[in-house]
């Protein structure tokens, strides 16, 4: 498991700023063990402002354990999370500091949603007329005084959502923020997203769904089993070129091909290299007098690029 | 906007108090039957020619000391069972302010009404008796009255403690009506005569009982004085409190 084959996509090493750039999140070298899982392993990352990134993984990934732990809810057991250069603990008002959506049902069903956003709210001075504002800007105008335990999980959702912006926060964190929305409501969560990180806001927005990510996200950190496996802009993961391969002598050229650092998949009849463009492919295979039938570059579709991310790395 | 308080935070579980409707229901459902019961005992003491006493009065208060305590149990694993913790905790990471916070308004909340609650249920007893009445001027006796407002706010203490340490509803009630009512019951069978007073007037309950006692009560071992009853129980809700707080600050939400 631990031992990393050299042709993975591998994620490239984050790039640290300087801790004064406000509302960056960093995650350096976070790992949380709970017995004998590691749900967590050694995850380093930096989420700028003034986009949205996507946290994308499959169901168990280990998405919402390091979200808890940006937050301070969960104690890593290695690695530390800073929010603008310091914990979240260290903030003298963690509610203007980062918004956060964890858990739609995060709120006591015997309570109205406004007394529940009026309380919260209180604990930094916030106005109730501010979540007045809120609930009917998140659609829960008409409902405010009522009791959330018969809120359905998308109003819980969005009172989850009121509940993250209430301090008008540099960061906001939303965990898995269109589960249970209407497509109305999904549409509604894109358009505010993107709103968000357009103010210069830093966005980061948990799924599991590919499809989801690549009409939101600008950036994506791809895990798998608590390990980043992609930290990279939508674009470039798009771009990922890979080329088929086809000859008279398929094992030499997979020899070949792996020696110089690319990836090779058996694919119909040929092979399937990441890693190495077309005009590489062709270089090599001349100077050693291999015979090509077929060289044909591929572009991935997200979802092929996904899958392929997550996959390769079980494997591995 | 300012950023977070102490007092903000205060003001916030002040908020989520009152607006549960549970918390008007069980608390004023409780002073109703406080009284009746305190009436009830001065009745049934009066028929059989005795004189009510404030023994008498004050003996439903075990009923408010154990709604406290449960009350006191779910002001903290609610958090817990509904998932609010982890937006209580995000608002507030540090924690502490939180139990802190909802100690205090715990407190402010139920000192009116079981003031109230044991003045009442003292009259009401009282209205029964056929000579002289008890007076709260009568000596010991305010002093009772207040013991018997302090101790079922202690109890929600340790409820809110226990809730605190255990997180789930119903193992945190099991456990404070076992370790608080049940095994006290059990301890005298269990310890050799002449030890078992001596371990059992330090029980929290019989601490609290030695509160709003007025003389000795005939029980099977002589109670604390009602000030070293009081700091007997203040003890038990301190070092319960700072264990609960030690282990919230520490464990995952």
């Amino acid at each position: 498991m631990r031992g990393r084959d050299a042709c993975d996509p591998r994620p490239s090493p984050p790039s640290h700023p300087a801790p004064s750039v406000r509302a960056v999140i960093e995650v350096m070298k976070l790992t949380k063990v709970y017995g004998r899982t590691r749900a967590v392993d050694d995850l380093s990352f930096t989420v700028r402002p003034g986009q949205v990134t996507g946290f994308l993984g499959p169901n168990g990934a280990g998405k919402s354990t390091t979200m808890r732990m940006i937050l301070g809810l969960d104690r890593p057991t290695a690695g530390r999370a800073t929010v603008a250069g310091r914990p979240y603990r260290d903030h003298r008002a963690p509610l203007h500091a980062v918004g956060a959506l964890l858990d739609a049902r995060a709120a006591h069903p015997g309570r109205t949603a406004r007394d529940h956003l009026v309380a919260l709210g209180q604990t930094h001075g916030i106005a109730p007329s501010r979540a007045d504002g809120l609930l009917a800007e998140v659609g829960l105008g008409d409902v405010a005084r009522r009791r959330v335990g018969g809120f359905s999980l998308g109003m819980a959702q969005r009172l989850g959502i009121a509940a993250a912006l209430l301090g008008d926060p540099a960061v906001v964190v939303l965990d898995e923020p269109v589960n249970g929305l209407d497509p109305d409501g999904v549409l509604w969560i894109r358009t505010l997203l993107k709103r968000l990180a357009a103010d210069g806001r830093t966005v980061l927005v948990s799924s599991h769904l590919m499809s989801e990510m690549a009409v939101t996200a600008d950036h994506l950190l791809v895990v798998d089993h608590g390990r980043l496996l992609a930290d990279t802009s939508l674009d470039a993961l798009l771009d990922r070129e890979r080329v088929f391969v086809r000859g008279p002598r398929p094992d030499a050229l997979r020899a070949l091909l792996t020696g110089c650092g690319a990836t090779v998949d058996d694919d119909r009849g040929g092979l399937l290299v990441t890693g190495l463009g077309v005009d590489a492919i062709g270089v090599a295979a001349a100077g050693q007098g291999l015979v090509l039938h077929e060289l044909t570059p591929h572009r991935a579709s997200l979802e092929q690029a996904y899958m392929e991310l997550t996959t390769t790395k079980e494997r591995a | 906007m300012t950023g977070l308080t102490a007092r903000g935070v205060v003001r916030a579980e002040w908020t989520k108090l009152l607006s549960l409707r549970s918390t008007w229901a069980v608390l004023g459902a409780t002073a109703v039957l406080t009284v009746a019961f305190g009436a009830l005992v001065g009745w049934n003491q009066a028929r059989a020619g005795d004189a009510p006493t404030v023994a008498g009065a004050f003996l439903p208060i075990d009923l408010f000391s154990l709604v406290l305590g449960v009350f006191g149990v779910l002001l903290m694993t609610g958090e817990f069972s509904s998932g609010l913790v982890r937006a209580t905790f995000a608002a507030v990471p540090r924690r502490l302010p939180v139990l802190w916070a909802k100690a205090v308004t715990l407190a402010a909340a139920t000192v009116p009404v079981l003031a109230v609650t044991c003045i009442v249920a003292l009259l009401a007893n009282q209205a029964f008796a056929a000579g002289d009445r008890i007076t709260l001027a009568d000596p010991g006796v305010l002093r009772a009255t207040a013991g018997a407002a302090a101790a079922p706010l202690a109890m929600g203490l340790v409820g809110l403690a226990i809730g605190t340490l255990v997180r789930h509803t119903a193992l945190a009630i099991a456990l404070f009506v076992a370790t608080l009512l049940v095994l006290p019951a059990i301890l005298p069978a269990a310890l050799p005569d002449d030890t078992a007073g001596d371990v059992l007037r330090f029980v929290p309950v019989a601490a609290s009982q030695a509160m709003y006692a007025v003389g000795p009560d005939g029980g099977p071992f002589d109670l604390l004085a009602p000030g070293q009853a009081a700091l007997v129980l203040a003890g038990w809700v301190a070092v319960l409190l700072a264990a609960a707080g030690f282990v919230l600050r520490r464990r995952d939400a």
